[in-house]
């Protein structure tokens, strides 16, 4: 009867994990730091911490949280060392609009938009996206007020609609 | 909830799936109307965010954990041989080492030169200073207490050099890297400065053990043994210092020899 071994249970379980993760963590890695090369170390750290603290992992429905946390905490170390910063454009490198034909204008606009919005309103608004996080969920994760994320994340729609000069039917609407 | 509150969340969470904001969105045309348009800008920033990825990008940090774990396995290992090989190499150390030439490379200094051609450190490894936590956890692990931790360790890890423990790191000093080697368990060794084959290194009795320190030049040693007898406290075998330093080899010019270093490229 062939049996598995707990290391390659475990293995599998990473790979797992990987395959199932790296995509949306690689996404916020790069709007964390704004550098491609950058969001892929911090993804292979990330990951790289992650496997040898596995066996810490008791709630799986909680994983992307968990590799979160250990990814804004690889990118804190980045901080210790030197400051990294990515609250302006110029140090966002943003893909080159040319590889994306269609919907590009719009597209590049916006992601430029994105990368112009202050740390503080780009994070909640990313994890909200791509991790489809609610706002108590990212409110836990950013060590933040649930009313305080709201608002963040409030202004950060309003200022890239803002940006881009899209009608807004929110507007006269006050923040949360 | 009323169409405030429902505008308030709709601008803040579109995909908010409270029973208050569905209930009021099934029942108000309005702010239905205003849903429908905020899931259209979702969409765009859905699309906005989800930048390119880069090519086998899951493929590669499975390559580079297989790789860590190899290393991790092969190092529990030599763990086993490491205890039958600790008494021969006790004494062919004591021996050679009374009898070699100051600037030839010491037998302690050799095993861990051993290693760190096996073990290579990618220079992703070391951008970063790594927490000092990590250090004193990593020096707890082999039995040794810090005093303090000297700044610029950018990579730690435990490591075996023969059949003896260390703690290898690696300290970047002036644009090259420093690799750091405290032997904890192996019999104490007096302080000598060597060449070999285009490699610059250090041995010093320090806390107990012995600190190992090779690069490509001697840029930085003096500082990096001066920070370890700190970060080790006492127990620093003090009284060959004076003499090794007179009699070790003459400290080339910095920045000769740059290209030898334990590091692997990106």
């Amino acid at each position: 009867m062939p049996v598995n071994s707990p290391v390659s249970n475990r293995q599998h379980q990473f790979e797992a994990l990987v395959r199932g993760h790296s995509t949306d963590l690689y996404r916020y890695a790069y709007w964390l730091c704004g550098q491609d090369a950058l969001a892929q170390d911090l993804v292979q750290d990330t990951f790289l911490r992650a496997w040898r603290a596995l066996d810490t992992l008791r709630e799986v429905g909680a994983v992307k949280a968990w590799l979160i946390t250990i990814l804004r905490r690889e990118h804190a170390r980045l901080f210790e060392r030197k400051a990294m910063p990515a609250d302006d454009i110029d140090d966002f490198e943003l893909p080159d609009p040319q590889a994306m034909p269609e919907h590009r204008t719009e597209e590049s606009a916006l992601r430029a938009a994105i990368a112009r919005l202050e740390a503080k309103y780009r994070e909640p608004l990313v994890l909200q996206v791509i991790g489809g996080f609610s706002c108590t969920e990212i409110a836990a994760l950013l060590g933040l007020g649930e009313a305080a994320v709201m608002t963040q994340l409030f202004r950060a729609r309003q200022k890239l609609k803002g940006q881009l000069g899209f009608a807004d039917q929110v507007a006269g609407v006050s923040e949360p | 909830m009323n169409c405030l509150e429902f505008r308030r969340r709709l601008g803040s969470e579109p995909a908010c799936t409270l029973d208050a904001y569905v209930a009021h969105r099934a029942e108000c045309i309005g702010c239905a109307a205003a849903q429908s348009r905020a899931d259209e800008f979702e969409m765009r920033l859905r699309r906005a965010v989800g930048v390119p990825l880069p090519a086998n990008l899951a493929d590669r940090i499975l390559l580079a954990q297989t790789t860590t774990l190899r290393l991790d396995v092969r190092n529990r290992r030599r763990g086993f041989s490491a205890l039958i090989l600790a008494a021969a190499a006790s004494i062919v150390i004591a021996v050679v080492a009374l009898n070699r030439p100051a600037a030839e490379m010491p037998v302690l200094a050799a095993m861990v030169n051993d290693h760190l051609h096996e073990h290579i450190v990618s220079a992703g490894e070391m951008r970063v200073a790594v927490p000092r936590q990590d250090v004193i956890d990593m020096f707890a692990q082999r039995g040794v207490t810090l005093a303090e931790v000297p700044a610029g360790v950018n990579y730690v890890h435990k490591c075996p050099a023969g059949p003896y423990k260390t703690v290898h790191m690696v300290m970047p000093r002036n644009g090259s890297a420093v690799s750091v080697v405290y032997v904890v368990d192996a019999p104490p060794q007096s302080r000598a400065d060597f060449r070999h084959d285009g490699t610059f290194g250090r041995e010093v009795p320090m806390g107990g053990g012995t600190l190992v320190m090779l690069g490509s030049s001697r840029q930085g040693f003096d500082a990096i043994e001066d920070a370890w007898k700190s970060a080790l406290g006492s127990g620093v075998a003090e009284a060959g210092v004076a003499q090794a330093r007179l009699a070790g080899p003459a400290v080339p010019q910095a920045g000769l020899l740059q290209g030898r270093s334990r590091v692997a490229a990106p």
